[in-house]
């Protein structure tokens, strides 16, 4: 299309059917658009994504309890984010756990409380980092990777067959990658949970000369850390996954404009899913204290 | 570029019978390959690495592209790192005050032990993995578009290298605005733990910002981190936007790459400094 434009003789229609130029509205054309203008633009961008997404929210909640959605692109999409995860979630906690204990080794050392290390790594891995970094790396593979297969099916027109079939693409396509989402992340957190206390026990075995067993111990022994903890993060985990299934399916979906759109939406929503899982982690933290 | 190495690899090794066995390979086959996989691309990175710094000393002077992409890279994620790193500074003093409240009756320490980690690791450390998901993503997306719409071909047919037009810029930017960011994060971080402390837990401000755990060690390892993780998230980014092959599934493929590269980078060299920092400047 643009050999063709450039290949038309200059000061023909050019400029209207070009859409690239701005189209003078009332009064002079603004060459820069002013400091409010772009705050309000983007309020308006991100509240009409938000809309769109509980719009499809809305869409694949009534899929999902009606059980009508496609098991076996369940199943593929389970194997294809969760099964294929599993290094980077095992490499992602083991070193989390590690770098948590040493972070809290000068106050350990300080306080010369290497009896309490288990239950302060405990602690801060359970409830927000293992499921705020599986999080973070999920949605850095498969966030993304939803985004840009569906992305590429609504480039190539895919999504239009599917409809033109009689399919339903919510429930074909949009339901069970959401669910499959939610499931990975749930199930990856617990799998993250373990091995980041794996990476402490023995990052305080290496660095402070903590035994595992005393680690364990104070993990385990006192009543200062309980069940509640865990499930406030794997309650947590299940808000990260309907975060990510949400905004990575809409993105996709709304993707325009071939390959360099694919990689915009791809960007798009990444940066929104990490924004959207801190904004309610904290929430989710306030309410479940 | 990779796979494509693979092959002849696999061929020329197991002869006939690893044809036969190519629909299943073995666990000991899967890991092999991995391993290999990964040691070529860590070679890649590092001849990238190498061949920028050069760049950076001996390449054409532009100071317009380092502004742009200082622009791109730094301006525009401001509100992104502003709005994260808020509600990091609030989590991280909501979790540390109930864990505080469960053993020690007042919470005075809270403010210092969050500035300390703050300082130390936690700004540079988060603020980055937030960069390498945006800034990262957005350098292989812009990238792998160039790759996959043949201009890189047209870069290297006009004898111009791709690595001082595109990475060496975003590398030298990414250096200067990674640090900048990070100040910014902790001081909003700060300030947002600062206003959980005293909303929740009746904190006095004054008593909450509080810099006597602070020492120059902290400092030096905060910054340290910071030009580390500068330097690996264009460089990891832009790999894998040079290595993007196959259309628009190709994009997207080479932006997942970036994010994931880079966050496993933020947190590796994290590891690495921290333990350094550690064995260096003691407890």
């Amino acid at each position: 299309m643009t050999s063709a434009a450039s290949n038309a003789p200059a000061g023909t229609e050019r400029p209207a059917s070009q859409g690239r130029k701005r189209p003078p509205l009332h009064g002079p054309p603004p060459h820069e658009p002013g400091l409010l203008q772009e705050i309000g633009g983007g309020f308006l961008g991100i509240s009409s994504s938000l809309g769109a997404m509980g719009i499809l929210g809305y869409q694949i909640g009534r899929r999902l309890l009606s059980l009508d959605f496609d098991r076996g692109e369940l199943l593929k999409n389970l194997y294809k984010m969760g099964v294929k995860s599993v290094p980077i979630v095992i490499i992602t906690a083991l070193f989390t756990g590690a770098i948590v204990v040493i972070q809290a080794a000068p106050l350990v050392v300080q306080l010369g409380a290497h009896g309490l290390l288990g239950w302060g790594a405990g602690f801060s891995i359970l409830r927000e980092i293992a499921p705020l970094l599986t999080a973070l790396m999920i949605n850095g593979r498969v966030g993304a990777n939803n985004t840009a297969e569906l992305g590429t099916m609504v480039v190539t027109e895919q999504i239009d067959a599917l409809r033109v079939l009689a399919i339903d693409p919510v429930s074909f396509l949009i339901a069970p990658r959401f669910l499959a989402m939610v499931i990975t992340l749930f199930l990856s957190t617990i799998f993250a949970d373990a091995l980041a206390l794996l990476g402490a026990a023995y990052g305080g075995f290496a660095l402070l000369n903590v035994d595992p067993k005393t680690f364990y111990n104070s993990l385990t022994g006192s009543d200062l850390l309980g069940v509640a903890d865990v499930t406030s993060g794997l309650v947590k985990s299940i808000v990260f996954g309907a975060v990510m299934g949400l905004s990575s399916c809409q993105y996709g979906l709304d993707v325009k404009g071939g390959a360099p759109g694919v990689g915009r939406a791809v960007n798009a929503t990444v940066v929104a899913s990490a924004a959207g899982i801190f904004v309610l982690d904290y929430f989710v933290s306030f309410t479940l204290d | 570029m990779t796979t494509q190495e693979h092959e002849p690899l696999s061929m020329t090794g197991g002869g006939v019978e690893a044809s036969e066995e190519e629909p299943s390979p073995s666990l000991v086959e899967l890991i092999g390959a991995e391993v290999v996989g990964l040691v070529r691309v860590g070679f890649e990175l590092y001849s990238l690495f190498v061949r920028t710094l050069y760049y950076c000393v001996r390449g054409r002077r532009e100071p317009g592209a380092v502004m742009r992409q200082m622009f791109e890279i730094g301006n525009r994620s401001v509100f992104f790192l502003t709005v994260v790193m808020g509600f990091i500074g609030m989590i991280l003093v909501l979790q540390g005050g109930l864990q505080v409240k469960r053993i020690l009756p007042d919470f005075s320490r809270v403010g210092a032990t969050f500035l300390d980690m703050l300082v130390r690791d936690l700004a540079a450390s988060i603020g980055s993995l937030m960069l390498a998901t945006r800034v990262g993503a957005g350098i292989a997306a812009e990238i792998g578009s160039m790759v996959v719409t043949e201009q890189i071909d047209a870069l290297r047919m006009s004898a111009a290298d791709p690595i001082d037009y595109l990475i060496k810029p975003r590398f030298i930017a990414s250096l200067v605005m990674t640090t900048c960011l990070v100040v910014w994060s902790a001081a909003v971080a700060t300030l947002t733990g600062m206003l959980t402390a005293y909303v929740t837990f009746d904190v006095n401000p004054r008593t909450f910002f509080n810099l006597v755990m602070v020492n120059e060690g902290d400092l030096i390892t905060g910054l340290a981190k910071c030009l580390a993780y500068g330097a690996a998230i264009p460089i990891i980014a832009g790999h894998s936007g040079l290595m993007t092959h196959g259309g628009s599934e190709g994009v997207g493929w080479a932006t997942t790459r970036a994010v994931i590269n880079g966050s496993l980078a933020v947190i590796l060299l994290d590891l690495v400094i921290s333990t350094a920092g550690y064995l260096v400047f003691g407890p």
